[in-house]
């Protein structure tokens, strides 16, 4: 970021009342201090940030705002919100700013309705859901009396190819999205490929950013748990099996596991190893992974909806529909997953087990689908930001 | 550090002489007192050898150094000196004259002896202070100042204060705010008053304000509650329209020249004690091109200021501001709506020190004024985007709510360096283009397009030079007028009896400017309400023989004391005793030396002169 003598940044006039769209609360009493950058324990000297986010956003910047890796880099502790002399909330503009550079770099402008109009947002989810759930019904087979064989009911195939439509579909929206944000971003870095893939030192440097984004940061949640966590009164009022970081990292485990539960159950059909929905004893690896993936998210999500219910710390001080989306749909996946499971278990074969069935793969599916257009795309661009971050932050160390 | 009483300290020196003979034959009876100054003086000048080199001068009676002069110890000392010795002059030898000149004044006169038989030497600004390295030198310097101050003693006379009678009467000049205010004061404290206003209407530039902070009334009410005042007090006389030509007469009996109706109009006369100038600032006029100045849509704030006050009443139904209501926005700008606008602050105010006649001064209620307007156009349409673009927000004292209300309004704040000015072009497409580096903002540049710009311009003295010269009004170098101290004296000139009020003295607020006319009613009753005053007799005298009536003198007195006036012997000059200032300006002036000046007489400064040249022996 060298003063060049470029032109001008042109000031957006409506940038700021859009960003309120994304659920900002009012900014506008902000004097420009800089207490709240002061007493962030994430922000760094090269990248600093609410009060840098904030002026973009006040002054209609929108190209700085959308180049800005410092958006990712808050895990919004919330400690600026209670520093902020003039009791504007910095953190909360640093969500619906996220909100906003979400639906700025989808450009489908789904996820900007679905920030945006609450109301469709959520008659849309339900629809969809629905949608899924006649699809799959109108392909119904026979509802077995003797054992729980859900893929007489729902067509295997069906289910795996809807799936495969749907993943596709979710990655070149999701690549579209990083692709936009990162040249972005790597044009207010500097940052382009010969920065990264150019040399055998620029290839390592990128090998050591991308493992401090995805392994250190987004698996291993590190500066969240040992500088947002760090704060006395959190340690104090919360018990370590509630504490903000591991709840999120169980969730985010849970779901990779999930994850990977089903492409590897799929692998091995494929690999002819084990037909899919043949019944396996609960230490089966695949079986136990899934089981273990799912007791991580239900637990997360659990403990993230209740302290989100009761605001009960000041990162979940404000909730938006969005919010409430993503750990609903979350909750209900993991949930339908296990009473699945059980009912699979049972001696007799529940008549409900179907319908639980028909719904886990519904919400599943919508999930997955609608991933890039709401909270959960974080999930990626976070990375991605962070990435850049590391770049930044090992400068020319060699 | 001088008011110090240092007790123990080395005894004075004292050589108390028996009463000389020399006495009876008319010679002086001079005290002499050099101060040490606790060291001041005596690190560097001998001290004792001054008193033992001068203590045979002829006159000197009493001759003694004191660690402290101006201690009531050593005063004590000197008023039981001049009564135990019978002294008739009082010479005391410490530092600038500016300092104590009236502290030895009155130890004369409470010891009997008339207060301008006394002489202050000066032997610490000018000899020690400055002669640190050479201290034979500095004493014998010493000395020969204390021996001109013997001589000049020699000469003194009594003098006695002159007493004139006042007039109960004032006249004020503006009738703004400030002026308006103080004709109500001080026809409460019963004076007659005069209110003189160039203008056809009273109300200054408060009279066409509209909401005001911090109770949101209405300017032009203000100003109506207060001429309703003005009208109800039979004391108070107004002349609009009006313009004071001229100045006769001294402090207390002014007689003021009031010209009403323009050029060539006949003058009334006005007899009043003391005069009240409330004449007001004019706003900075920006010139064409100072940033953007001149393009469609660069207005100055009081420009603005009328626009926001016109919307403002349109929006609320009042009759006479239509068009803005028929575009359907509330704030229009030549029938274009205006969506968003840029404030520039500080234009005409605080101009670097190195521009030829620069504007140094802050005008001071700019800050509050531009947030106040921003306040009011978020009332008009929350949606309206206003940027300010500042050096330094200075919405001082009980303004800075205001502040924070802007910016809870929606006002974004932007600050540039002053080196780096705001720039402003009309682009083709219609809109206006502010660019500006945000120091807030890593320095980035923005380009802001905007629908209006406004200047926020400061305040200016007003042109008023016919005024300057009629009142002889003492400006400084930023064109206000000035005062004789800015706390101890905030609102007396130089020209006794005239007094300042308001945004003519420099920039205020309407209320300091308030404040300030109130001042200025206690500064004048307290003159005139004695009915007489006392002044300083250090006036110039004609000796009537020696003038040939040349008239040279006439145009040396900066405050026309001097008039030629027909005598038995034909024409000779007269100084008014009263009008005189006793600056000495005429002294050196007439060719025939037949003007002395009191205190200062030829004589005197003849005796000094040689007692310095002297060699000593």
């Amino acid at each position: 970021m060298t003063a060049t003598a470029t032109a001008p940044t042109t000031v957006d006039l409506g940038l700021y009342s859009d960003i309120q769209r994304f659920g900002a609360t009012d900014i506008s009493a902000c004097f420009s201090c800089g207490t709240c950058t002061a007493s962030c324990p994430l922000s760094q000297t090269d990248s600093t940030f609410p009060r840098r986010v904030i002026r973009y956003a006040q002054l209609g910047m929108k190209d700085a705002l959308l180049s800005s890796k410092e958006l990712w880099t808050c895990y919004g502790c919330g400690e600026c919100a209670e520093t902020c002399p003039t009791q504007a909330d910095p953190s909360q503009l640093m969500a619906a700013t996220r909100r906003y550079a979400i639906a700025s770099y989808d450009r489908t402008r789904v996820a900007r309705t679905m920030y945006t109009r609450p109301v469709v947002a959520t008659a849309f989810a339900v629809l969809l859901a629905a949608f899924f759930a006649l699809f799959m019904y109108a392909a119904h087979g026979p509802q077995s009396g003797e054992s729980l064989a859900i893929f007489e009911f729902i067509p295997e195939a069906l289910i795996h190819n809807t799936g495969i439509v749907v993943m596709l579909l979710v990655v070149l929206a999701g690549l579209s999205g990083i692709a936009t944000m990162a040249r972005r971003i790597g044009r207010r870095e500097g940052v382009g490929w010969a920065t990264v893939f150019g040399s055998r030192r620029a290839l390592t440097r990128a090998g050591r950013a991308a493992w401090y984004a995805i392994g250190r940061e987004s698996l291993g949640q590190a500066r969240f748990r040992e500088d947002c966590e760090a704060d006395a009164a959190n340690l104090e009022a919360v018990p370590w099996f509630r504490r903000r970081w591991l709840v999120h990292a169980l969730t985010v485990w849970g779901f990779l596991g999930l994850l990977a539960a089903t492409a590897l159950d799929y692998g091995l059909a494929l690999l002819g190893i084990k037909e899919t929905g043949t019944p396996v004893p609960l230490w089966y690896p695949v079986r136990l992974l899934g089981t273990a993936a799912g007791v991580a998210l239900l637990y997360g999500t659990t403990v993230l909806i209740v302290d989100r219910y009761r605001a009960a710390n000041r990162s979940v001080k404000r909730s938006t529909t969005a919010d409430w989306m993503l750990l609903g749909l979350l909750w209900v996946t993991g949930l339908t997953g296990f009473v699945l499971e059980l009912a699979l278990y049972l001696p007799e074969p529940p008549a409900w087990g179907y319908w639980v069935f028909l719904v886990h793969v519904a919400v599943a599916l919508e999930l997955v689908l609608l991933a890039p257009f709401m909270k959960l795309a974080h999930a990626v661009y976070r990375p991605v930001a962070l990435f850049f971050v590391a770049l930044a932050t090992q400068g020319d160390q060699p | 550090m001088t008011d110090q009483l240092v007790p123990a300290q080395p005894t004075p020196t004292t050589a108390v002489m028996e009463p000389p003979l020399a006495d009876a034959a008319g010679g002086r009876r001079i005290g002499v007192y050099v101060c040490h100054c606790g060291g001041n003086i005596s690190d560097y000048v001998d001290v004792e050898k001054v008193i033992s080199d001068i203590q045979d001068s002829g006159d000197v009676v009493v001759a003694k150094t004191a660690m402290f002069a101006c201690s009531d110890a050593t005063q004590q000392d000197m008023v039981a000196d001049i009564q135990a010795q019978g002294l008739d002059g009082l010479v005391v030898a410490s530092c600038s004259p500016k300092l104590h000149t009236y502290t030895f004044r009155a130890v004369a006169g409470r010891a009997g002896l008339n207060p301008y038989e006394y002489s202050q030497v000066n032997i610490r600004e000018q000899c020690s202070w400055v002669h640190t390295d050479d201290r034979e030198a500095a004493t014998a310097k010493a000395t020969a100042l204390v021996n001109a101050g013997i001589s000049r003693t020699r000469l003194t006379t009594p003098l006695e204060p002159m007493v004139v009678e006042t007039l109960p009467h004032t006249l004020v000049i503006g009738g703004g705010v400030a002026g308006l205010r103080a004709a109500v004061g001080l026809a409460d404290i019963g004076l007659r008053v005069t209110l003189v206003e160039r203008e056809l209407q009273l109300g200054g530039w408060v009279g066409g304000f509209g909401a005001m902070y911090p109770h949101g009334r209405d300017g032009h009410e203000l100003i109506a509650t207060l001429v309703a005042e003005v009208r109800r007090r039979p004391a108070i006389t107004v002349l609009t329209g009006a313009e004071v030509v001229g100045k006769a007469g001294s402090f207390g009996n002014y007689l003021v020249s009031v010209r009403i109706g323009g050029d060539g109009a006949a003058a009334l006369e006005i007899a009043v004690g003391s005069i009240v100038v409330a004449t007001g600032f004019e706003s900075y006029q920006p010139e064409a091109g100072e940033l953007g100045y001149g393009i469609d849509g660069v207005v100055t704030l009081p420009e603005f200021k009328a626009l926001v006050d016109g919307s403002a009443g349109a929006a609320s139904g009042a009759p006479g501001a239509a068009g803005s209501a028929a575009s359907g926005s509330p704030l229009t700008w030549h029938g274009r709506p205006v969506r968003s606008l840029a404030y520039v602050y500080c234009v005409g105010s605080r101009q670097p020190a190195d521009v030829e006649g620069a504007n140094q001064y802050c005008s001071r209620f700019c800050c509050a004024a531009t947030v106040q307007t921003a306040v009011q156009v978020a009332g008009l349409d929350p949606s309206i985007r206003q940027f300010h673009l500042y050096r330094d927000m200075r919405t001082y004292g009980k303004f800075e709510p205001l502040y924070t209300e802007a910016r809870k309004t929606g006002s974004v704040f932007l600050k540039f360096a002053a080196e780096e000015p705001p720039e402003i072009r009309r682009e083709a497409g219609g809109g206006l283009t502010v660019t500006v580096r945000d120091l807030l903002t890593e320095r980035t540049e923005l380009a802001i397009p905007v629908d209006l710009v406004v200047l926020v311009t400061g305040m200016v003295p007003r042109a008023n030079e016919e005024l300057v010269n009629v009142l002889k009004l003492p400006a400084g170098s930023d064109g206000f007028f000035n005062e004789i101290h800015p706390k101890l004296r905030p609102v007396e000139t130089v020209v006794d009896g005239v007094l300042i009020a308001g945004a003519c003295q420099g920039p205020k607020t309407s209320a300091e400017s308030v404040a300030s006319g109130l001042a200025a009613v206690t500064q004048s009753a307290a003159i005139l309400k004695k009915g007489y005053t006392e002044l300083d007799p250090l006036v110039a005298t004609v000796h009537a023989p020696a003038c040939t009536a040349c008239g040279d003198c006439l145009t040396a007195c900066p405050y026309d004391a001097i008039s030629m006036s027909e005598g038995p012997d034909g024409h000779v000059a007269v100084i008014s005793p009263t009008g005189c200032k006793g600056c000495g300006g005429c002294v050196p002036i007439c060719p025939e030396n037949a003007i002395d000046l009191l205190g200062y007489t030829d004589a005197q400064v003849s005796s000094m002169i040689e007692s310095l040249v002297e060699v000593p022996a």
